[in-house]
């Protein structure tokens, strides 16, 4: 079994975000980057099939991005991936989602994976796109959101995280792609020896020429911080009128009341 | 010059951070007030299978080979969330690395494995005494031959994780006739050994987690192998190893000092007196802008002593020197850390009063800032005599 | 311009999400039909078209029938947008349309910018305007953040789609009922918590009750809990949990550091207090300024209604 999983490096959510110059995405200079927590579920799930199939399947990893995303690739290659592809660019903030999957597909092509794991979404940009899209391009039977996942004899039985707790159970024959979901499993630590042993692991160099001349076919007009949150309404007077104002307020202000 | 960390570095700096954040930091406060014994363990067994406690042992002995530097990283960002954690893990490392550095081909090979996978829960270093602190060289427990067999009387106080060791690197006089300090030589002694005593555990100020106890000889029997080392040569050998044990211990205290004006620094966004953000006064200011100031100094003393150590260079001036710089930096800045929270600070309810008790020991163990102060100045006097 | 609007079904009922692809059309000024695969019985109230493809047949998770419903829509109607709820159905969907219709997709949006759309990033922490390069677009729009406004009626005019063939990849297997938790208030949406200003031991269920009628969890503050009110595990703060729900209701709570410390990370925050110089008034979005014990069941009863 060929097993792929795609993964993204993006800014630790916890730090501060600014415009870049051109205010087309954030100004990656003062950030520190690790591994998209989503894709951290799928090199588990990846890594835990290999267990279970007795160490068979060869594990790919592939990443996008700049020369910093080695680290990330190299903590993929440390929970257990065998090798890696790294599609080096420096622009790649610029390209959208399908550009993205192109060429992700276009590498994929010629290697028929059986399997693909990706992460629902990234962190930063959180488009939920990329990993559909690639399935869609390689003719590949997918289920997104995945917060369960078994493999038994060709065929995947996922469980899909719905609103509201409810879980959606489906069957896919391979090859297939899934996006993994917060809950799938919980990512091990790569361990110390692993991580200096992952030093010794193939990674491909490969540029965007080589794979894809696809035009974007969504643009950043702009990224700009959200407007602050204003001072507090203060509400007085008589309690018939505070209750009608405030549930006229959450209505409008929040998602949970409707 | 290049002062970045390595990929790999990185990642370990990064799996200590992630582990000690969501493994270590939500039992710190229960550790320290109530104690949890079999959670600290379970949690020193966890950073053991990821391969904390040999990072710069070689893999053969189940080490990480990970080098100082990654040793380093790890222990300041353990020690952010939890220093009786970190001490262990500092104290395991050394004690690898000294048996790694001196013992025979079985003994490396019996004793480092255990350590590194978590079989034992610790390894302890018996230096001190009571009447030899600074002055190690001035220890009186004896170890006498007797057949195939050395026979250890005395006592030593203040060893680390001494209850759950499984194995002691242990000092005692073996020539009484010899100068001063030339007669020392260093054992192993196997926890649960007939005649070791494992005495009364110090109530400390801090760090309470990690067991500190005094231990007694009492006629203790060990095969004549157990000598680690060449006979009447221990005390150069306990003198070497302090000197990585340094790098450890400066960079635990670079860890509290740390999470202390992290913490404190985030309180003073949000605290409001006089109608502002406290962060607003220039006297929240300087203390943000001189602790943040002292720790990175720390942290370049540290990488650079580490990095030192690590090329094989000699680094014992630089350890000290990172040590003493470290620990002292660690205690103002936990001491601006309360200052900051006031009233707050001095209570329970927040974590830096714990930073401040853990982090006063830092300035003491493993060589006081006085001892430090010494050795520093004999490296340097050197080069002028 | 024209919108066709992917409704939602799931487990034979029509979701209410599906009101507010209508809601964003309208905002778009664009006319809307709708695809919907459902049932006869749960159609939604409007007066536009609706496709209606037969769930009984085509599944309700089958994106690859959806998809051929979808394209078969988008034939008939020729729109310049199909537009999708940012949901376990629609965004699992979307994509899919988009690469079969080599259409840009714009996903999860929030806001209407002269034209271009404005979608989070960085985990809200940024926003983006986002305009599609081609000429047909594929959008999901955030869930709630274009709501309806009045109650939705009218009788759509049906036109029923059907596929020649039901032949899939995925094989749907059923549902699973959402487990029962224990209170792990650091993933609730809404928190409801009571803070001294209760009063007493007595008070505290109509507290639980307003939490219950927003379909949310009981939280404290430390005092509540140390007199033995309220069990531990409902303690927000720097000695209970961290929490960051979507909405957070302060009721009776001052504002003690070590529990702002716990709470101040909620979307919306709430407080209910007699005293209108409480320090939670300083990080509240709302504070009502009133009598807990007057104010919380009259909101109660509002929201039960």
């Amino acid at each position: 079994m060929k097993i792929l999983v795609c993964i993204k490096q993006v800014p630790d959510m916890e730090s501060r975000f600014r415009p870049n110059g051109d205010k087309t995405w954030y100004d990656e200079s003062d950030l520190a980057f690790r591994m998209n927590e989503y894709d951290e579920y799928a090199v588990e799930q990846a890594v835990q099939l290999k267990e279970q199939l007795g160490g068979e399947p060869e594990i790919t990893v592939l990443s996008i991005g700049p020369e910093r995303t080695v680290e990330a690739i190299k903590k993929a290659l440390a929970m257990g991936g065998d090798r890696a592809v790294h599609i080096r660019d420096d622009r790649y903030y610029q390209k959208d989602p399908w550009q993205i999957a192109s060429m992700i597909a276009s590498y994929a092509k010629g290697e028929s994976f059986d399997l693909i794991f990706t992460g629902m979404q990234s962190q930063d940009r959180g488009s939920a796109q990329v990993g559909v899209i690639v399935a869609e391009l390689l003719g590949l039977s997918c289920a997104t959101t995945l917060v369960g996942f078994s493999y038994d004899g060709g065929t995947v039985t996922v469980k899909r995280e719905l609103e509201g707790g409810i879980k959606g159970v489906a069957k896919l024959k391979l090859p297939a792609l899934v996006t993994c979901q917060l809950g799938l499993n919980t990512p091990r630590y790569p361990t110390l020896p692993n991580i200096m042993k992952a030093k010794k692991k193939e990674i491909a160099a490969l540029t965007p020429a080589e794979l894809s001349g696809e035009a974007e076919l969504t643009a950043t007009a702009a990224i700009y911080p959200p407007a602050k949150k204003g001072g507090g309404l203060v509400l007085e007077g008589e309690i018939g009128a505070q209750v009608d104002r405030l549930m006229g307020i959450l209505k409008e202000k929040t998602a949970v009341l409707r | 010059m290049f002062l970045d960390l390595t990929e790999e570095q990185k990642l370990i700096q990064e799996t200590a951070r992630n582990f000690a954040r969501s493994e270590l930091e939500p039992l710190a406060a229960k550790l320290d007030r109530e104690g949890d014994r079999p959670a600290f363990l379970a949690n020193l067994k966890k950073l053991a299978e990821l391969g904390f406690m040999g990072l710069n042992v070689q893999g053969e002995y189940g080490g990480s080979e990970a080098g100082v530097v990654a040793f380093s990283v790890a222990m300041t960002e353990i020690a952010r969330a939890c220093a009786s954690t970190a001490v262990t893990v500092s104290v395991n490392n050394m004690v690898c690395e000294v048996i790694q550095t001196i013992g025979s081909q079985e003994q490396k090979e019996k004793y480092i494995p255990l350590i590194c996978s978590g079989a034992y829960a610790a390894g302890s270093f018996a230096l001190t005494e009571t009447g030899a602190g600074s002055d190690p060289a001035g220890m009186t427990t004896t170890a006498v031959l007797d057949g195939d067999s050395w026979v250890l009387n005395g006592s030593k106080i203040f060893i680390t994780s001494a209850p759950y060791a499984g194995v002691f690197v242990v000092w005692a006089v073996t020539d009484r006739e010899a100068p001063k300090g030339k007669g020392i030589s260093c054992f192993l002694v196997e926890q649960g050994t007939p005649g070791l005593v494992i005495g009364k555990q110090e109530e400390k100020t801090g760090q309470h987690a990690s067991a500190t106890n005094e231990l007694v000889f009492d006629n203790c029997r060990i095969p004549k192998d157990a000598l680690m080392g060449k006979l009447n040569d221990g005390f150069r050998i306990a003198v070497a190893e302090l000197g990585g044990g340094r790098i450890g211990i400066g960079s635990l205290a670079l860890g509290v000092g740390l999470a202390a004006m992290d913490y404190a620094t985030r309180y003073s966004t949000e605290r409001v007196q006089f109608g502002q953000k406290i962060s607003s006064f220039q006297a929240i200011q300087w203390k943000i802008a001189d602790s943040y100031t002292e720790l990175e100094a720390a942290r370049l003393l540290l990488m650079s002593a580490a990095f030192r150590k690590e090329s094989g260079r000699p680094f014992a001036k630089e350890a000290s020197m990172a040590k003493l710089f470290a620990t002292e930096a660690a205690n103002r800045a936990c001491y601006n850390a309360v200052q900051m929270l006031g009233g707050y600070g001095y209570t329970a309810d927040f974590p830096v009063e714990r930073y401040a008790r853990d982090v006063r020991i830092t300035s003491i163990y493993e060589g006081t800032s006085e001892i430090q102060r010494v050795i520093i100045a004999r490296e340097i006097l050197k080069n002028f005599s | 311009m024209k919108a066709l609007l992917i409704g939602e079904y799931r487990q034979g009922k029509l979701l209410d999400t599906t009101y507010e692809l209508k809601a964003f059309a309208d905002r778009l000024g664009a006319d809307s039909v709708m695809l919907l695969v459902g049932s006869d019985a749960e159609l939604p109230k409007c007066d536009s078209k609706v496709y209606l493809a037969d769930a009984a047949k085509y599944g309700e998770y089958n994106p690859d029938l959806h998809k051929q419903l979808v394209l078969q829509a988008v034939e008939k109607e020729n729109p310049d947008c199909i537009v999708f709820v940012h949901s376990s159905y629609g965004w699992d969907l979307a994509p899919r349309v988009a690469v079969a219709l080599k259409a840009g997709q714009v996903s999860e949006i929030v806001a209407l910018n002269e034209g271009a759309y404005e979608v989070n990033a960085c985990n809200a922490k940024l926003r983006r305007t986002v305009t599609p390069k081609s000429g047909r677009c594929v959008l999901t729009i955030q869930a709630g953040a274009f709501s309806p406004t009045g109650e939705p009626q009218g009788a759509p005019q049906l036109e029923r789609l059907d596929l020649s063939g039901t032949a899939s990849a995925i094989e749907f297997v059923g549902y699973e009922a959402a487990e029962q938790k224990g209170v792990d208030l650091s993933k609730a949406e809404i928190i409801v918590s009571a803070g001294r200003g209760v009063g007493k031991k007595d008070n505290v269920p109509v507290i639980a009750a307003l939490a219950s009628a927003l379909g949310g969890e009981l939280g404290a503050s430390r005092p509540v809990v140390d007199a033995g009110w309220v069990d531990h595990s409902h303690q927000v703060g720097t000695t209970g949990q961290t929490v960051s729900p979507k909405l957070y209701v302060a009721c009776g709570i001052s504002g003690a550091i070590q529990h702002l410390a716990g709470m101040k990370k909620a979307d919306f925050i709430v407080a209910i207090n007699k005293d209108k110089d409480a320090p939670i008034g300083e990080i509240a979005d709302v504070l009502v300024v009133a009598d807990v014990m007057q104010f919380v069941p009259a909101f109660t009863a509002k929201c039960a209604r």
